[in-house]
């Protein structure tokens, strides 16, 4: 799966089947600073990630 | 996966401190809700008011104005305009200007553009360029605060404004408080309130802010389902900011313990109304500089001050 951050850099992740909040502790990220999209679906923490989706993280803080 | 507390649909939010979850249709309702009550309890806005919406092209405040866009249709007394402060930060607020010019044109909003350059006569880059060949503390958000509250007040009065709208939300009014806290300054913390308070100067207009029980979550989300999320991108100057240690240390206690943000705005307004009892915060903004005819707290206002300071006062 891929996950692609709002900079527009992305990253390759080996895994499968896990929930955004299993997939936010491996990327040592809080939930309460992303909205998370899925196949142009806001989706919430329990959605379980499948193999070949691209997660996209819009961050909730603002840098200005 | 979660479903919607109200209908059953796909949730798009869960609301961890309340324990609800909300589809979009019912979040948008929620955020409609729970606006609508902030401007009503805190008194924001009469029948008829000319309501400037401070906008910078980020997701907030595009999010203020689409929303009270929104709501004016509802109130004929009511009109919108957009108002935009260009500091002249390369890089940044020239792309987050294209964002601006977008949402306003769709709205059909009629709005206004003011620059340091025009109105102090240098950007905030030259400005920090100024201060670092004088040997001056390096303050580049100091001073991009100061001049941009001036130039905000200017210019919404010159525009007839009634009430100048900011999209501050929770998020930002409790780091706020924190970083007020840690710096001693209670002074500041009154100035925290939902709305501007008295004595008034005749130059002065009046500021709302309209997001300040509003999770900085919830205008992301609101602004993502509105198709306004704006292209990402950070203000150089804000990484040496002590506001972003503080937001992560609230954001890893909301974390782990659900509902520590609306605590903390609820101690904010307990501790405001300690604090008016005790005399502080109540110099407002009743004198007038006797540089620029601003309205100010002190002889001279900030901005002329930092101005002074910099060997830019023309």
């Amino acid at each position: 799966m891929r996950v692609r951050f709002a900079d527009g850099t992305t990253k390759e992740l080996n895994v499968n089947g896990i929930s955004i909040r299993e997939l936010f502790k491996t990327l040592n990220l809080l939930l309460e600073e992303y909205i998370v999209v899925v196949k142009g679906r806001v989706v919430t923490d329990d959605y379980i990630v499948k193999d070949g989706d691209e997660v996209i993280l819009y961050p909730v803080v603002s840098g200005g | 996966m979660v479903n919607c507390s109200l209908c059953n649909r796909p949730a798009v939010y869960v609301m961890r401190a309340g324990g609800k979850a909300y589809c979009e249709h019912h979040f948008l309702r929620y955020f409609d809700k729970k606006v609508r009550k902030t401007i009503r309890k805190y008194r924001m806005f009469r029948e008829k008011e000319h309501i400037v919406v401070a906008v910078s092209g980020g997701k907030d405040s595009l999010a203020l104005l689409h929303y009270l866009n929104k709501l004016s249709n509802r109130v004929p007394g009511w009109r919108i305009s957009a108002l935009l402060i260009d500091e002249g930060i390369k890089g940044y607020r020239d792309r987050t200007i294209k964002d601006f010019l977008k949402v306003v044109n769709e709205l059909n909003v009629d709005y206004r553009i003011v620059s340091f350059k025009k109105e102090i006569g240098y950007t905030l880059d030259e400005i920090v360029k100024i201060g670092i060949n004088k040997g001056l503390p390096y303050l580049p958000c100091s001073y991009c605060g100061v001049f941009r509250r001036y130039l905000l007040n200017k210019a919404a009065r010159e525009m007839s404004g009634s009430v100048l709208a900011t999209a501050h939300n929770l998020d930002d009014i409790i780091q706020t408080y924190l970083l007020n806290i840690i710096q001693n300054n209670w002074d500041k913390v009154p100035k925290l309130a939902p709305v501007s308070k008295g004595p008034f100067h005749p130059k002065f207009v009046r500021r709302v802010k309209p997001f300040y029980e509003v999770l900085e979550k919830e205008t992301t989300l609101y602004a993502i389902l509105n198709s306004l999320y704006p292209e990402f991108i950070e203000c150089p100057y804000a990484v040496h900011s002590v506001r972003w240690s503080i937001r992560r240390y609230i954001n890893e206690l909301e974390e782990k313990h659900p509902g520590t943000k609306y605590s903390l705005i609820r101690s904010l307004l307990n501790i405001i109304g300690i604090l008016e009892k005790l005399g502080y915060g109540k110099e407002g903004a009743i004198g007038t500089c006797s540089i620029c005819g601003e309205p100010s707290s002190n002889k001279v206002c900030r901005a002329c001050m930092f101005r002074k300071e910099l060997g830019i006062l023309t």
